[in-house]
């Protein structure tokens, strides 16, 4: 047995059992790269202005705007050093020494004995990337606040978690009923979250034909919903769709959604590579997602949502009711080991 | 090797089967629709025969292939044969190189091998922006082989042409402000 959680303020929903991380491009996750480069010591301080001034007319430092070329070290008696050049553009020399560095035209006895150091090689995109970056040399830093809070944890208020938590609850109970059916434990709603309205509520149904994975009977689910579709779900009563325009305070029809432009969808596990990209097709707002799968296609394989080359990107992310949808894969799990 | 590994289609059923196809993609464009011709053949016989419905069905992934697996699905119902060995012996002709969506869903269904014409450099999940098709995928399908490059430049100037014309549906692009 588990020892029993404190209750807070507000956990009758459940909502504070779990985070929500986004699921960012590898650029904005990846780990810190360093490049050597040489710096000095500023003796004279009066001279830096001019240091720099003939410095980055001869070493320009090209790609790496992001660097700041002075840094204050605390505590030395020569608090300020400069940096001096990439060591990969530096000249050949036998020995290290502010003479062969600077060769010709820089008065550089304001300049103390210059040394190696690793420096960032690619602008910081997050704060940990900034934090981790700052450790080595300091560099400027274009900060994206939402970004930062996302990473944290926290973007979203407690009103708007307990709306996930009951969209991604919806899920889940669809998952469990395709489960009885003998389908994968796997369910999604698609969500507009402008009304807060369901559009439609799906399960995995691929017993019956292989591309129906929940997503795709989702996306059909909301075509029906716009009067279009492809597929019957009848014979499935967790299978189920909502049309948009259907009370009076409504746009009329002529405005409907364009597909799933502006939607949230909610999956209880991270979609495969089709379903990740029938969602790019169908511009798909944003996604929430349970817990990772082995080839899923928005953070584990692929990050199809942050794809270069395609044109609809979209913003992703990990944790809603995690754990709970954890425990409906790992006993699909089970069940594919009996299978094979 | 088993007969599985031996599946490939001649130089032959390739022209046949890639000239049925263009005609197919030919026919779309007239009629104002997405110039993709697809057929699934299986012991030459057209088991598939896909066009996009997109528009029609309000459902983004109803591309030709899409459309096309659905039917091989029917067609072994109608004839009572198991889909999973059909799909062994089953290859797709696509004027386009399926997009990364349709590659997965061509995985999923085991289909050994795709000849296409042109590469699809906004969408392609074989090669063009991800290579779907050979990816290491343990829970998606199978890999499968790529016949690509037959009458390229004539499937180019088919979705020219029709890209030329605007989709009405398709939301405005937002204009960049300098």
């Amino acid at each position: 047995m588990e020892p029993q959680r404190k209750r807070w303020k507000g956990s009758e929903c459940g909502s504070d059992s779990w985070t929500v991380y986004p699921v960012l491009s590898d650029e904005q996750s990846q780990d810190l790269e360093l490049v050597e480069a040489f710096a000095a010591p500023v003796l004279n301080k009066k001279e830096t202005s001019r240091l720099l001034r003939e410095l980055s007319s001869l070493y320009p430092m090209s790609g790496l705007q992001h660097i700041k070329r002075v840094r204050t070290v605390k505590g030395s008696p020569h608090p300020l050093e400069v940096l001096l050049c990439l060591v990969r553009d530096a000249p050949h020399m036998e020995v290290l020494s502010i003479d062969s560095l600077l060769p010709s035209g820089v008065k550089h006895d304001a300049l103390g004995e210059p040394f190696r150091v690793k420096i960032p090689a690619r602008p910081p995109l997050t704060r940990p990337q900034f934090e981790q970056a700052g450790k080595h040399w300091p560099t400027s830093f274009h900060e994206d606040k939402q970004v930062t809070v996302a990473l944290r944890g926290e973007l979203f208020t407690a009103p708007q978690k307990a709306s996930m938590h009951m969209h991604m609850m919806s899920a889940l109970t669809a998952a469990k009923a395709g489960s009885e059916l003998g389908m994968d434990a796997v369910g999604a709603v698609v969500v507009d979250p402008s009304t807060e309205k369901v559009i439609a509520v799906g399960h995995d149904c691929r017993g019956d034909h292989p591309l129906h994975h929940a997503v795709m009977v989702c996306i059909d689910l909301v075509a029906r919903s716009q009067a279009g579709g492809s597929y019957y779900f009848d014979q499935y009563p967790a299978c189920t769709f909502t049309p948009p325009a259907s009370d009076t305070f409504q746009s009329p029809p002529s405005s409907l959604p364009y597909i799933c432009t502006g939607y949230d969808l909610y999956v209880t596990r991270e979609p495969c590579i089709m379903c990740a990209m029938a969602l790019v097709h169908s511009r798909i707002g944003r996604v929430f997602y349970g817990t990772a799968s082995a080839d899923g296609a928005l953070g584990r394989k692929y990050k199809i949502h942050t794809q270069k080359d395609l044109n609809h990107h979209f913003e992703v992310y990990r944790g809603v009711l995690g754990e709970q949808c954890e425990d409906l894969t790992s006993k699909v799990e089970v069940y594919r080991k009996v299978d094979y | 090797m088993g007969t599985e590994e031996s599946f490939y289609p001649s130089e032959e059923d390739i022209e046949k089967w890639m000239s049925r196809a263009f005609d197919m993609a030919r026919e779309a464009l007239q009629n104002g629709e997405v110039p993709v011709g697809c057929l699934l053949v299986y012991n030459q016989e057209v088991v598939g025969k896909g066009r996009n419905e997109v528009n029609e069905t309000k459902n983004a992934t109803r591309h030709a292939e899409m459309v096309a697996l659905d039917q091989l699905q029917d067609w072994c119902r109608r004839s009572n044969l198991d889909v999973r060995c059909v799909c062994e012996r089953t290859a797709l002709y696509v004027t386009v190189e399926p997009c990364i969506m349709c590659a997965a869903a061509l995985r999923l269904f085991k289909l050994p091998v795709v000849v296409f014409g042109c590469r699809n450099d906004r969408f392609g999940g074989c090669g063009s922006v991800l290579d779907v098709a050979s990816a290491d995928l343990p829970l998606t399908g199978n890999t499968f082989k790529c016949v690509s490059g037959h009458r390229a430049e004539e499937a180019v100037e088919m979705l020219k042409t029709f890209y030329r014309q605007e989709n009405p549906n398709a939301p405005k692009p937002k204009t960049r402000k300098d």
